[in-house]
């Protein structure tokens, strides 16, 4: 199978300097907004299409790191600086010569695909005398675009080493993107001796309407005639489209066109892809449809995915331990590869949940339930004076005891995080020993030490007795206060927060652990 | 494994012979030196199996020098662009403008050199086994200076070879670099000896019966210039010394049969080549050899044997080409017959 196992990218975007490894099936690349994901989906793309119109559509200006563009302009700006932006493949063995070389910045023998932009020595003098003009631009327009292989091998749109497809439901409206996508796949499916004999008939019939149709109409009148147009921008290709019972996928909803395009490239028998480029796939699906889309990317067969998503469901049930997570503030990336089966399979088949919004995070508060999710922010609020965003702090409901799971995930992304949970009656057992293999500088448990005080609703309801008789006397009819509030915990939390939020009294272990996230 | 190289006669299947031994079981690289090579290999592999099947490269020796073995390592290290064709003039070079001209071209008779130069044969050698199964070299002869060395440094590596050429068709060298192998064709049973201690096994009856050349030219070869040749044939053709002007004029101007020069032959108005670039061709029946001063005064005082190995060998490249009548004409006639352009 052919698959690219490592990408390393230089002056391109976000990245001055850059490489991942990947996986040879499967690859979810998560992160904050401006995070680079896109990017190197991107980076992908323009390699493996090696087209020089398309890179330069882009434009350079747009590929290059500004910073590194501005950090020239402010230097001396001597020819020999000019900064230089490379996209490198790494690809699996191909057993071909033609990709197989040491022209890459590992100096390894290895087979791949490079893209660089470099200026052009040739014009050296023309780009000096631009550099010291005074307040110069950066000349962009004297870099030449390459692509090669590591055996130095040029490559064009016709050599090309591996077939990809790259679909991107952030812009599905676009008309070029999805003549594109229909191109490329019919490029795929059809076979080669098919797809010139599909052009050859399909000019055949072009004639053939003209000889027949139009004939009355060209016999009125001499020397002249209509006829149909057969060219690079009127051909088999450009008139291609895909339906669905007839219906032409551009007149489709948006999900529609999404979850067909999708589906369409995923599917077993387009084997001839090796490589499929998804940019966040959650994009205009239904929550069903993006579950049957999970279910199409397991079963994709001998491919390579590239995923890119803000999706919880789509990064957990794919299986997280193929998440590359991509940080907006440094260029490290980091992994859940090291998490255990159990763990990744618990994440895939556990109800829907915001893992995504926790590996993301730098600091967390877990609970466990409805009720203290309701209540946190405003006790967070009364402890610091400020909202938990205020210091990046996320609050998230695990809606059960399966702390043990994020944990493991907080160990090994270095996840500040504090877990606020009930001692059940036994403080020493749930809330030291249970997680002893956790605690950690990073990570610490906070339960309420009076094992009488077992649960949220105890410790809230003895914190702020008075208050609690007076809004919950009236609703309860046969059961005490207290276990009124056990039997109805998330609206009795509601109420709090509605009627009685300024007088509340926050619990002190709930204190405690706010104290030490923010710090 | 299989390490032969066969050195054969003009004419007795050296392409077919290394036609016969591909299979689509095996990848096979070859590689060859001129350009009638190429085509004929080319055209034979098509030949066989109808289409040129992906297993099987057929590359001239300098793309394979620079486009596999040189660029794949060195290219970005050197950023070198394309072959300049000609020797370095400057004796006083150092280091790197050794090989690599003012524009950044690398001199083609020192590339073998300069990837030696780069350490990185470990690098090259493993390149052959991992995409081939046999390596095939056609025109082995003409292998010479650092490019000689080079073959036997790659003859190292893990895979069958089977190496064909004929020695007395040795008429130009792949490179040719000051003192570097400049006595490695002087005598043809220590050229045997090279390849017999890097490990080959020598062949000289399988390919040493020609097809092409009838047993009265063959007779004239191995007699006159000195050269042993059998012919796979039983018939006899004529081979004439033509001394009139008449009958000069009347070959000179049938394009039906190829007039043969030593050298600029394009000056002559006719259907013509040179003796040493016809070495591949099998296309002709009828052939003139226009005999130079020396030449002819060799052959007039029946002392073509001790003419120089080059001009020898070239002449026999010549004369080996007809398949059916030889016609020699001295240069002394070429005043009145032909128009020279100059």
């Amino acid at each position: 199978m052919k698959h690219i196992q490592k990408i390393k990218l230089k002056n391109f975007r976000r990245f001055k300097s850059f490489e991942v490894t990947f996986d040879k099936t499967l690859n979810m690349l998560i992160g904050d907004n401006e995070a680079g994901k896109s990017s190197i989906l991107n980076a992908i793309d323009l390699v493996l299409s090696a087209s020089r119109s398309k890179t330069e559509t882009i434009g350079l200006e747009s590929l290059f790191n500004h910073e590194v563009v501005e950090e020239f302009l402010n230097s001396s700006k001597r020819y020999k600086d000019l900064p230089e932006l490379f996209i490198e493949i790494y690809l699996s063995e191909q057993n071909n010569p033609d990709l197989n070389g040491k022209n890459n910045s590992d100096n390894i023998i290895c087979d791949g695909l490079f893209m660089k932009c470099s200026p052009i020595d040739e014009l050296s003098k023309e780009i000096k005398e631009i550099l010291s003009q005074e307040e110069p631009c950066f000349p962009f327009e004297y870099y030449s675009i390459t692509f090669k292989t590591f055996s130095d091998q040029s490559v064009t749109g016709y050599s090309k080493f591996l077939k990809h497809i790259s679909i991107d439901n952030a812009h599905i409206s676009n008309e070029y993107a999805t003549r594109e996508y229909i191109k490329n796949m019919y490029s795929s499916y059809a076979l080669d001796t098919e797809k010139n004999k599909h052009k050859n008939e399909y000019r055949k019939h072009k004639e053939a309407f003209k000889r027949s149709a139009l004939t009355d109409l060209n016999s009125r009148f001499d020397g002249y005639a209509f006829g149909i147009r057969n060219n690079s921008k009127a051909n088999l290709e450009t008139d291609l489209t895909l339906t669905e019972a007839d219906i032409n996928i551009e007149n489709k909803g948006k999900g529609r066109q999404c979850f067909i395009k999708t589906e369409f490239a995923l599917n077993r028998s387009s084997g001839k892809i090796d490589v499929i480029l998804l940019e966040e796939p959650e994009n205009h699906l239904s929550h069903v449809n993006m579950k049957k889309i999970v279910g199409k990317i397991l079963d994709a067969g001998e491919k390579q995915l590239f995923i890119t998503t803000h999706n919880s469901l789509i990064s957990s049930r794919l299986d997280l331990r193929k998440a590359i997570l991509i940080n907006s503030n440094s260029t490290n990336v980091s992994r859940l590869n090291f998490l255990s089966e159990d763990t990744a399979k618990f994440f895939m088949k556990a109800p829907d949940n915001n893992v995504n919004e926790f590996i993301l995070s730098k600091k967390v508060i877990l609970v466990e339930g409805d009720a203290e999710f309701i209540l946190l922010e405003s006790f967070f609020k009364k402890v610091t004076t400020r909202d938990p965003h205020y210091f990046d702090i996320h609050i998230i409901s695990i809606g059960g005891t399966s702390f043990k799971r994020y944990l493991e995930l907080a160990k090994t992304l270095n996840v500040k995080t504090a877990v606020i949970r009930d001692n059940d009656g036994d403080y020493q057992k749930n809330c030291v020993e249970r997680y002893s293999e956790y605690a950690s500088d990073l990570i610490k448990i906070f339960g309420d030490s009076d094992n009488n005080r077992s649960t949220f609703e105890i410790c809230l309801y003895l914190e702020n007795q008075t208050l609690c008789e007076e809004l919950f006397a009236v609703s309860r009819r046969t059961l005490s206060v207290q276990d009124y509030m056990l039997h109805n915990k998330a609206d009795v939390a509601f109420d709090l927060l509605d009627k009685k939020e300024s007088s509340l009294h926050v619990p002190q272990y709930i204190k405690n652990a706010i104290e030490w996230i923010k710090q | 494994m299989d390490k032969t190289v066969i050195f054969a006669v003009a004419g007795s299947g050296k392409t077919t012979h290394i036609i016969n031994q591909l299979t689509l079981e095996k990848r096979a690289l070859i590689i060859t030196y001129t350009n009638n090579n190429y085509d004929n290999l080319r055209r034979k592999i098509i030949g066989k199996w109808g289409y040129f099947p992906a297993t099987i490269k057929l590359v001239n020796y300098y793309s394979f020098l620079y486009s596999f073995c040189y660029r794949p390592f060195l290219a970005s290290k050197h950023s070198t662009k394309g072959i300049n064709w000609k020797s370095n003039t400057n004796f006083f070079a150092r280091g790197d403008r050794r090989y690599i001209d003012n524009f950044g071209r690398l001199y083609s008779n020192r590339i073998a050199k300069f990837v030696v130069e780069n350490n990185i044969l470990q690098d090259i050698i493993p390149r052959f086994s991992k995409y081939f199964d046999v390596l095939y070299i056609d025109e082995v002869q003409d292998f010479a200076g650092h490019d000689f060395n080079f073959l036997r440094d790659i003859s190292q590596t893990d895979i069958d070879m089977l190496f064909v050429g004929d020695f007395y068709q040795h008429t130009f060298d792949t490179s040719r670099d000051g003192k570097v192998n400049n006595s490695l064709h002087d005598d043809f049973r220590k050229y045997l000896g090279t390849f017999r201690e890097a490990g080959f096994a020598i062949d000289s009856a399988t390919l040493s019966k020609s097809y092409r050349c009838s047993p009265t030219l063959c007779q004239f070869i191995s007699d006159q210039i000195g050269i042993e040749i059998q012919s796979h044939r039983t018939d006899s053709t004529l081979i004439t010394f033509v001394n009139n002007t008449a009958e000069a004029q009347d070959i000179f101007n049938d394009n039906q049969i190829v007039k043969l020069f030593y050298q600029e032959h394009y000056k002559y108005g006719c259907f013509s080549k040179n003796w040493g670039d016809c070495k591949g061709e099998d296309q002709y029946n009828n052939v003139c050899v226009i005999l130079n001063k020396t030449v002819l005064e060799s052959y007039n005082s029946g002392r073509l044997k001790t003419l120089v190995p080059q001009t020898r060998n070239k002449f026999y490249v010549a004369c080996s080409r007809a398949r059916q009548n030889l016609y020699f004409v001295p240069y002394t006639f070429l005043s009145t017959i032909a128009q020279k352009c100059e």
